[in-house]
């Protein structure tokens, strides 16, 4: 009957049926009330909850009464049929000293509300519940931890519940109930103990031992192969076979771990194997995998040791001081969370209230001063004002040392002792004959060679720490990004000339088709230039045959016309380039043609009609600037054998034919950056900085793809000066300032939500021709620069001087402020502005420098407030 | 940006903003840091390749959509262009191509959506120009794709809208809009999938909602968006296993989910 019952009611499901041992459950419900709505109110019985009553606290399987010191009332074992909620809880804890329990108070809110805080007795043992397998009829997440007190760890735990109760309830199933609760007075009492636990980020533990699970049985299939190998989990020591492996890991993102165990911190008894994998695991995936796997494992936070459960001298250690402690030249071995004492002036290194065990590296800046009793000797004689113990005490008798009156010794890490307040070295300690062999028969440490007996490897020690700690966090990446034209490729070039990243072979294939084809445009443009010119020409000559009339003339008007033209073979040649252009194969059919066109350009280029055009290139505004440097070594560059020159890959147009995403990877250079950067640090050129370059036009239609660069630290964007006077020319014929259209991308990108944090460096590029060109173009050509009025120096010929600018300086100024203003109006931030020519080297390494600056420095001002306390924490120990 | 399972299982394509597509052959041995190498590269676009698509039961024949508002079809055992769809042709896109859908019954046909707010369906035999343009929508097309009767495909744009349409009339047919505010920002659709039998249309949206439409009805079944242990971020991609039994999502919170029906299980 009540399984009938049971399937009729809702959010009831069978699968409880097969872990519930009776169900003589007394079901009375009633049906819904689905007519009209009724005009009285009905007297409402409010249902009594049996959870809500105070139960008495059921006591943990293993303790014992004698264990508690709270007033327990003797359990209470609850039976699902107390009521027709059944519900309860099912709490296994590792540790017997663990316990739970219930907040009676909590619990009165709703319904299938379980409050659960959880408290702990040993200060050492951070505790937290683990799993719940919830039996109530609407099992909704009707279970849900509550944070009682001050404990923010408990918030960790809002894991899966429901999962991890699945799969609990699947295990076992012939366990008795065993809920441990406890009073609520105690968890007051317990606070005081646990609130300095609070400050630390606190990784959730999971203790959990599912102990009748048969030897030789999977955790999960449930099948006995008692010789199968099986692959354990480190959280929480489940066992599974070779078929069930995958689907109780899963990914295995933190290594070995259940998917209910993923997050939590891992068994200590099981650190040792971490990172060491069984064989059945090996042949379950490729080598690979397993590697990744396993560095996954040791890598991952979750898994490494909790700082603060290791208390090194009374302190328990943050997460700074255990990676100083962990990475210096010595490290304790088989560190494990406990309580230790650390001799900071001699290394002496070993667990509370026990002789030392080690020795490791002197004057690291862990946990707090020694204490006399540290390793509770009873000699009388100290060293470093510890009370040592006596095997200790016999080690410096055998050495030879007096030790009559219980003197206090001073021993440095070297091994040099004296007495404490004279300063006379009496001796080295370790270089006492056969005392290797004493401290080996007591037992004692010695010292290994790679002991760093002064304090200077020391610093030098957690310089690495840092650096290390740099090397993880820093890949600093650099975008650059500009309109056309902009010389966004060059600063990219040059970067990449600068601090040494060589092209490779494709790329300089690529660069030379593309130097090539360019050729054959600057030519192309040139041809097409010739027919205007020819036309102009023609219509002039006309023009003064109409005004002088005479018969000489028509001979000079061949003459005239003669200075353009071509022969026949080289004419053919110029009608089929202008053919290409216009038709837009240029590039389809060069890379394959140069071959056979490289003589004709030689010869195109000795003919003496083309370099008449050629000397009018510059009525030629089609052409850009850097073309007369190609074009003057036409014949040579259209060889077939023809290498790209460092140079003449700087000059090209672009980086690569397809114009797609180009990024390099490099460090600053050392030398460049002590001239203006004094305090150097000697993780410079270990930190490694991505230069991304992107084409305006690969970022989509109103930056649709900005997105894909949200991981960038900085954006460089990059103006060319001399755009103000310059147009682009649509399709249409629309024309549009080519400075406008910088602003417009500029606001387009500094708006962009996906940058709204990042930084931004403008870098002005092109300043040498800004300097040319200002002089015959007043900058107020462009709208957006109307109001540029310098004053104009009374003294032009002094223009040179520091004190008065030149015309091109002031424009700089000008046009940076601009955008800072622009800048700030869109985000209340600084522009950081930079100068920079891409043709010059160390405009480029400047202006990158500065972004680099510019990271730095906001790096350390987020780390500004740990750096101060590290430099407390530091300053004793180098002191000494 | 974009990848593909080559007809046979054996390649695997991939685009991106170096404006080149990788052809990588998953049988050839791995080097030694365990990265497979590439075994061509398609390159000739001027822009970023935004998607890729194989022509059904062919591993040798390609179409990518590129940011230089051409399609292409490739020979991917010469790695030569066979056509160019659009680019200096008037009837081509004007403005950057986000997507194709190649017809599954009869792979002559394919479909492209763009920046320019339209989609075009094009023969492959007629690169000149597109057999039909498709207007209708007010913002970007960002994804396209055919229904599985070959007759009919989907689009979803920046307008937050997805529509249907019918290829050989060109009509549209349905529309698939959730009513927002006027000063809401509307989420836009960035990936369209149908079901195997068509009946549900399942398209990620920028908000991280995930709705599930029924195509006849134009009503929303189910929002995965809202479903407990749903995305945190955008739906950047998604796409339905080959025997329509599990739904993947991408986003941007770094996770990929799969959905099955009745439950799910979480990828990391």
């Amino acid at each position: 009957m009540a399984r009938v019952l049971m399937s009729i009611l809702p959010g009831s499901s069978v699968k409880r049926e097969d872990h519930d041992d009776d169900y003589s459950v007394d079901y009375s419900f009633a049906i819904e009330y689905s007519g009209p709505a009724l005009s009285h109110d009905i007297p409402q019985v409010v249902p009594v909850d049996v959870r809500l009553i105070p139960t008495a606290a059921v006591a943990a399987r293993a303790a014992t009464v004698s264990n508690l010191s709270l007033p327990v009332i003797q359990p209470i074992v609850k039976k699902s049929d107390l009521g027709k909620s059944g519900n309860h809880g099912r709490v296994y804890s590792r540790k017997p000293e663990d316990f739970y329990h219930r907040d009676g108070a909590q619990s009165s809110s709703s319904s299938g509300t379980l409050g659960f805080s959880d408290g702990h007795c040993d200060s050492n043992q951070l505790s937290c519940s683990s799993d719940i397998e919830d039996l109530d009829d609407d099992n909704k997440a009707c279970v849900s931890y509550n944070e009682n007190n001050s404990n923010s760890k408990s918030s960790n735990l809002n894991q899966d519940v429901q999962d991890s109760a699945d799969e609990v309830s699947n295990q076992i199933n012939n366990r008795t109930s065993v809920v441990t609760f406890r009073d609520i007075s105690d968890s007051t009492s317990e606070e005081s103990e646990e609130s300095h636990h609070d400050e630390h980020a606190m990784i959730p533990e999971k203790p959990m031992v599912l102990d009748d699970v048969k030897k030789g049985v999977c955790y999960k299939c449930r099948k006995r192969n008692r010789f199968g190998e099986k692959e354990v989990c480190i959280v929480c020591g489940a066992k599974y076979c070779r078929k069930c492996v995958i689907r109780a890991m899963g990914a295995m993102p933190e290594g070995r771990k259940c998917i209910t165990c993923i997050g939590f911190g891992i068994d200590e008894s099981r650190r040792g194997s971490l990172g060491k994998c069984s064989r059945m695991l090996k042949k379950l995936f490729t080598d690979d995998v397993v590697k990744q796997i396993m560095s996954f494992e040791v890598s991952c936070g979750v898994n490494q040791l909790p700082p603060h459960r290791i208390c090194v001298n009374g302190k328990p250690l943050s997460i700074e001081e255990l990676v100083v402690l962990q990475s210096c030249s010595n490290p304790p071995k088989k560190l494990k969370p406990g309580k230790y004492w650390y001799d900071k002036v001699a290394g002496f290194w070993g667990k509370d209230g026990e002789k030392p065990s080690q020795i490791i590296s002197a004057q690291l800046a862990v946990g707090n001063q020694i204490r006399q009793e540290a390793s509770n000797g009873n000699t009388n004689v100290m060293i470093n004002s510890r009370v040592i113990t006596t095997p200790e005490f016999w080690m410096l008798k055998l050495a030879g040392i007096d030790c009559e009156g219980s003197p206090h010794f001073w021993v440095t890490a070297d091994g040099s002792y004296q007495l404490e307040g004279m300063n006379y070295v009496m001796g080295k300690l370790w270089e006492k004959k056969l005392l290797r062999l004493v401290c080996a028969a007591l037992s004692l440490p010695f010292p290994s060679d790679a002991t760093n007996p002064d304090g200077e490897d020391v610093d030098k020690e957690r310089d690495k720490v840092n650096l290390k700690n740099l090397e993880q966090k820093m890949m600093n990446k650099l975008l650059l990004i500009g309109c056309d034209q902009s010389g966004t490729s060059t600063i990219y070039k040059q970067a990449r000339i600068l601090y040494k990243v060589p092209f490779s072979e494709d790329e300089k294939q690529d660069l030379k088709i593309m130097i090539q084809r360019n050729l054959y445009r600057y030519i192309g443009i040139l041809l097409e230039a010739r027919e205007r010119f020819k036309e102009d020409h023609a219509i002039e000559l006309r023009r003064r045959y109409i005004n002088e009339p005479g018969p000489s003339d028509i001979s000079n008007l061949v003459d005239e016309n003669n200075i353009y033209s071509f022969s026949p073979r080289l004419e053919h040649f110029s009608s089929w380039l202008l053919q290409l252009m216009i038709s837009g194969n240029l590039e389809a059919i060069f890379p394959a043609a140069t071959r056979e066109n490289s003589p004709l350009v030689e010869e195109l280029w000795k003919d003496k009609g083309f370099q008449a055009i050629y000397k009018r290139r510059n009525e030629l505004h089609t052409l850009p600037k850097v073309a007369n440097y190609f074009l003057d070594r036409a014949a040579e560059i259209s060889r077939v054998d023809y290498e790209p020159s460092e140079m003449d890959i700087l000059y090209a147009e672009g980086i690569r034919s397809s114009n797609g995403v180009a990024s390099m990877e490099f460090s600053f250079l050392k030398s460049s950056q002590a001239e203006y950067m004094e305090s150097v640090d000697q993780n410079d050129t270990s930190v490694s900085y991505q230069l991304i370059r992107v084409h305006a036009s690969s970022l989509g239609e109103n930056l649709k793809w900005l997105e894909m660069f949200e991981d960038v630290d900085i954006v460089l964007f990059c103006v060319s000066l001399t755009d103000y006077d310059e147009y682009y020319e649509e399709i249409n014929g629309k024309r549009t300032n080519k400075m406008s259209l910088s602003k417009k991308l500029f606001e387009g990108i500094v708006s962009h939500p996906t940058f709204s944090e990042k930084h931004f460096l403008l870098i002005l590029n092109k300043f040498d021709l800004l300097e040319e060109k200002i002089e015959q173009a007043p900058l107020t050509q462009c709208d957006w620069f109307q109001d540029f009025n310098p004053v104009i120096s009374r003294y032009p010929n002094n223009a040179s001087n520091n004190s008065n600018p030149t015309l091109a300086q002031r424009a700089f100024h000008y046009v940076a402020v601009k955008f800072k203003r622009l800048f700030e109006s869109i985000t209340g931030r600084k522009l950081f502005v930079s100068r920079a020519t891409g043709l010059e080297a160390d405009s480029v390494d400047k202006a990158l420098g500065y972004g680099k600056e510019i990271l730095k420095w906001d790096y350390e001002r987020n780390t500004f407030s740990m750096n101060e306390w590290s430099s407390e924490s530091i300053e004793p120990s180098t002191s000494v | 940006m974009t990848c593909a399972f080559s007809p046979s299982g054996q390649s695997v394509a991939c685009g991106g903003l170096d404006s080149m597509c990788s052809i990588f052959n998953l049988n050839s041995p791995t080097d030694r840091d365990g990265n497979l190498p590439l075994s061509r590269t398609l390159s000739g676009h001027k822009g970023y390749v935004s998607s890729c698509q194989y022509v059904p039961d062919e591993d040798t024949h390609l179409i990518t959509a590129s940011g230089d508002q051409t399609c292409v079809l490739w020979d991917i055992t010469t790695g030569l262009r066979t056509s160019v769809f659009g680019g200096e042709f008037q009837s081509g896109h004007t403005a950057d191509v986000l997507s194709v859908s190649i017809n599954g019954s009869n792979s002559r046909m394919f479909v492209s959506g763009s920046c320019d707010s339209t989609a075009r369906l094009w023969d492959t035999r007629v690169a000149s120009r597109a057999v039909r343009t498709f207007h209708g929508h007010e913002g970007d097309v960002n994804t396209v794709k055919f229904f599985p009767d070959g007759n009919r495909f989907g689009t979803g744009s920046d307008d937050g809208t997805c529509r249907l349409f019918d290829i050989r009339t060109g009509h549209l047919l349905q529309e698939y809009s959730q009513p927002h505010g006027d000063n809401e920002e509307v989420p836009h659709v960035t990936s369209i999938a149908f079901s195997i039998s068509g009946r549900l249309l399942f398209a990620g949206y920028t908000n991280g909602d995930c709705y599930v439409w029924d195509t006849l009805l134009a009503q929303v079944v189910l929002n995965l968006g809202t479903l407990q242990n749903s995305h945190n971020g955008r739906i950047s991609c998604l796409g339905l296993s080959a025997d329509g039994s599990a739904l993947c999502t991408g986003s941007s919170d770094t996770n990929l989910k799969i959905w099955a029906f009745g439950g799910h299980r979480r990828v990391i």
